[in-house]
Order: structure tokens, then sequence, then C-alpha cells
């Protein structure tokens, strides 16, 4: 299984990442070594089971839908880069 | 330089011939001493530890305490410890102080135990190697030109060598376990869901699991009490009591029957891996337990199924690190798009970026039902092999790792032979699966170590048998030679 170049540029736009060009190439074989040794499973029979996403198969577990917490919006913000007045501050998104 | 268990700090502490303030300095005296060889510590908490350690012998002296008053201890820094730098070993929380600690921190804290500093890990614990880290590789206190394993490496250095008597850990796949073989030293994962991961940094939601590193059984068992339990916060931590560790560590094992799966005892293991391990079970054997062979037919694909699900889970967990609200943010972005792509593409390092990239192929659109559907199957047939093993056989033992700890360098080139690193270790975190690694000989004076695993919340009998195991054996004793200077 190799991947192409432009599946991984198509990756990167889904995960917001960003490869330089001279990396690219090493990327793609890593990734590609990466699914071949995943494509083992194939070859797994897993004809009428079920898929496990919880490794006791348990379900999620909510709460009353109650207030819990305090507004701590200004404790919250400490470690944003740019915020001012209570906002988070980004480049222009809309023109 | 003597390496206290936990047990004998706390006897030292009730018999007062030591106090808390001494010991935290003799720690932080070690830590400094002995530290920039191995690289163990991100971040040191000294100024908050020395005032605690005041009032903790004000309690002492009162008559007021309770088992954990006053002992020092560290953290993998991948628990939030609020108002102190909690980094991930990554520069996209160089600068991270969360507002808030982890359930588990806070459960020890009331405890009574002492914060000393937060460990060097594999970056978002993406590694086996501790060589992903931002803040520089941790080396082996056995021999520094080695790796200590990860990506709770810092962890298992720092206990290995002496400058901490335990330290918290995470494992998603074999990452305190491994560690602990490499470093001989005892290691624990708990059940999925026993101690809580509210404030524990999320790498894979569905593997991951707080636990502990340290020189003996009986010192997991002391503290794991304190750190164990259900959370509300935590909508995966599961209301199941919590043992009395301690009280069941002496239990006889005679008549308990041990599986040795033939999966692990094939042609992966080398020879003098397989005789050292066999003395290891000829004790278990002495000790009255009856070993038959078992089979866990699909745990070859254990390494493909974890690198489906926990990469997965990976690229989920990692998008929110997008430099706005908290991690590192570039100042010179022209978009929002180019801002949240080199705020990632900086502040990620290799391996969390190729966890990323082949989580998000996995899911995405016309892969995801070959790949991750199918994972998630070949997970319940794993799990499934457990269940009925365990209807045979109260406990398994494995390796814990291939061979002992190799050199640094010789594997972060290569990612799949990096990932095979965790061949014995990461069927477990699919199961949910409570697993100990503890030593059992050495290769060339490198530790190797030896797994168990038990059925879920069954933590007191791994601390049982490793117990009665290290009655008997002294390879858990044997410390690294230079460290033993004073």
């Amino acid at each position: 299984m190799t991947v192409k170049k432009s599946d991984i540029n198509h990756i990167c736009d889904l995960s917001k990442l960003r490869i330089d060009e001279n990396e690219i190439s090493t990327f793609t074989k890593q990734i590609s070594d990466i699914l071949n040794m995943i494509n083992e499973l194939e070859e797994a029979d897993t004809d009428e089971i079920k898929p496990m996403a919880h490794p006791m198969n348990m379900s999620q577990r909510l709460r009353k839908d109650e207030v819990i917490s305090n507004n701590d919006r200004d404790l919250f913000q400490k470690n944003a880069i740019d915020s001012e007045d209570g906002f988070y501050k980004v480049p222009k998104v809309i023109d | 330089m003597e390496r206290f268990t936990l047990k004998k700090l706390i006897h030292m502490i009730s018999q007062r011939e030591i106090s808390s303030a001494e010991l935290v300095s003799i720690y932080f005296q070690r830590i400094k001493k002995y530290d920039h060889f191995i690289n163990s510590f991100i971040t040191l908490n000294q100024e908050s530890a020395e005032e605690q350690s005041l009032i903790a012998d004000k309690k002492i002296q009162a008559g007021n305490y309770d088992l954990l008053t006053g002992i020092p201890y560290a953290s993998k820094d991948i628990f939030c410890t609020k108002g102190i730098k909690t980094t991930c070993a990554s520069k996209m929380l160089e600068n991270f102080v969360p507002p808030y600690d982890s359930t588990v921190i806070n459960q020890i804290k009331n405890s009574g135990a002492i914060l000393m500093g937060k460990t060097n890990m594999d970056e978002f614990a993406m590694g086996s190697s501790n060589e992903t880290s931002y803040f520089g590789p941790v080396y082996n206190p056995w021999d520094l030109e080695r790796s200590p394993g990860g990506s709770s490496g810092g962890s298992a250095a720092a206990v290995a060598s002496g400058i901490i008597p335990i330290a918290l850990g995470t494992d998603t796949g074999g990452s305190i376990r491994q560690p602990a073989a490499f470093t001989g030293i005892t290691g624990l994962k708990p059940t999925y869901g026993r101690c809580s991961r509210y404030g524990m940094i999320a790498f894979a939601s569905s593997l991951d699991q707080a636990g502990l590193l340290a020189l003996t059984a009986e010192d997991i068992a002391i503290f794991l009490e304190a750190m164990s339990g259900f959370d509300p916060l935590d909508s995966t931590s599961v209301e199941e009591l919590v043992p009395q560790y301690s009280d069941s560590l002496h239990n006889s094992i005679a008549g308990k029957t041990i599986g040795l799966p033939k999966e692990f005892f094939n042609n992966s293991l080398d020879t003098e891996s397989q005789r050292i391990l066999n003395q290891g079970i000829e004790i278990y054997e002495k000790l009255g337990a009856k070993i038959i062979e078992i089979s866990l037919p699909n745990v070859g694909y254990s390494v493909p199924t974890y690198y489906v699900v926990a990469s997965a889970e990976c690229s989920s967990n990692l998008a929110r690190y997008d430099g706005i609200r908290y991690g590192y943010r570039d100042g010179d972005a022209k978009d929002l798009d180019d801002l949240y792509r080199t705020n990632r593409q900086i502040g990620f390092g290799d391996e969390v970026k190729r966890r990323i990239m082949t989580g998000t192929y996995v899911l995405s659109a016309g892969y995801y039902d070959a790949y991750y559907l199918k994972a998630q199957k070949v997970r319940q047939l794993i799990s499934n092999d457990f269940e009925e093993a365990f209807k045979e056989v109260d406990l398994i033992i494995g390796p814990t790792t291939q061979s002992p700890a190799f050199n640094i360098g010789e594997k972060i080139d290569d990612p799949v032979s990096m990932y095979m690193n965790d061949i014995y270790t990461i069927s477990s975190n699919l199961a949910g699966l409570p697993a100990l690694s503890h030593p059992v000989g050495f290769i060339d004076k490198l530790p190797i170590g030896m797994q168990l695993i038990a059925p879920h919340f069954q933590e007191s009998q791994l601390l049982n048998f490793c117990h009665l195991f290290q009655q008997e054996t002294d390879f858990h004793l044997q410390q690294p030679q230079a460290f033993l200077d004073d």
C-alpha cells in the first residue's frame, strides 16, 4: 500500500497540518510503511463480530443536566496568547 | 546512595527517624546531582514542595497525619497540575499552565504526598523510547547511551536511579510497563476505568490509563489505593470499589493457575530472554502456582489494531491544539487556516504528526470501514481471546519486551520497528486489562522484565503475585552502578 503525495496533502488539509516540501517524501514513505503493517488486519476473520469502541463495552454514562461549574473565563483565558475583553482574537475570517 | 522504597520512607517518618523537610531536601539534592545525566525532569516544584513538607511535619509532630503525609513523588508531565507548567513534553504546550488539577493529582495531594516535579516523556505520550520529547531524550541509568523506554521514560529513569521513590506514569500501549522493564523497576497499568482520566491529557481515550512506577509491588499497592476510584468528572470512570491492595500482598498463590500464551513464547523472543523468563516462571511454580499453556489466537494482530485505533483517537484528541485558546501560537499568519497549520507544524514533533496523519487517513471517507471499523472488530476478537483464557487461568504471564533497552538513535528513523517494541504490551490496553511488569533478570548487565496480566479489576492479584516473587528474588533490588556513590 503506497500512499501518494496527493493523499498526504489531502490528509494535511483535513487535519490542518503542513509538511515542508523537503519532508514530504520521508513522511509519504513512513506513512506507507505504517499502512502496510496495518494491512495485516485484512487477514482477520471478523464476520459476525461487532466493533468494540470501549474495552469493556460499556455505554456512555450521562449526568444530570444541572449547572455544576462556575464561569472562570478569565482564569481559563490566561493561557491564550491573544485575547481581549473575554474574546479570543484570530485573523479576520469574514470580509 | 540508598534507593529508599516508599515503605521504608513511611517507616522512617512514622519512627521520627527523618522529617518530611529532610526527605524533600535529600531528594532535591539527588535530583540536582544526578538528573543532568538522565534528563528525567522537565519542571521542578521545589519551593512549593518545601512549603508543603513543613506543613506535613507539623501534622506528623501533632500525630495527626495519613500514611503518605510528607512523602515525595513525581508525576509524568501529562497530568494537569494547577499553577505548574504541564507540557506533555511538547513545544505545543511549552508554556501551558493548567488552571486546575487532574483528579489523580488531587487525590494524591489529599493523601498528603508531595509533588517534587514533572517528569520527561515522549511527546504527547507517543513513543517507546523517550526520544520524541521536545525537551531532549531521557537516558537509561543502566547505560546512558540507551533508551529508558517510553513514553513514561522520565518517571522510569528517575525511580530506577533513586532520585525519586515513586512516580506516576500513563500507559496506552505499554508506556509504563516497557520503561519499567528497560530500567529494572516495577510498573503497573491498572484496569481501564480504575483511575480517573480527568485532567490527564488525552492521547487515545479508549486506551489511556494512569499508573505507577516504583521499586516494588508493595510500594505500588500503597500508592494505588490513594489514586484509584470512581470520578464523576470522567465519563469512563468505573464504579468499582477500591480494595486495600496492601492487605492481599501476602496471600498464598498455591493452587492458582498461570497461563503462558504460546503466541508470546515463539520465535520473536531470543534464547537468552526465553531462558531468563523460564527461570522466573519456575519461581512462580515454586510458590505453588500451576502453569499451563494457553492460546490467544488473535493476539498477533495487536500492533496493527492498536496503530489504527490509537492513531484515529489521537488525531481526534489533538484537533483541539490550534493555538487559539492555549498552546503554541505563531505571530505571523496571513489567515486563519495559515495560523492553524503553522501553529501545528511548529508545535508538534514528527512522531505526533505521523500519528495524526495515520489517524486522519484511517478515519477518512472511503477508508473508515476498511481500517477503523475493521480494527474495532479485531479489537473485540483480541478481547474475546482473553475472556476465554481467563476461564481456564487466574493470571497470564509473558515477556514485557523482545529485548533489553536499545541504543538511543537505533530505531527513531524507522517507525514500524519502533512500534514493534509494544508487541507484548499492547493487547492488554486493547482489552482494558490490568497488567504489570517486574524485573526478572539481566542480559549483558541490562535489566529485563516479565509481564503479568489479570482479569479486569484484579490489580490485587497482580500485586500479590509480584510481591511474593520479590520476596523470593532480588532482581528488583539491583541498582545502576553509576548512581551508587553519594
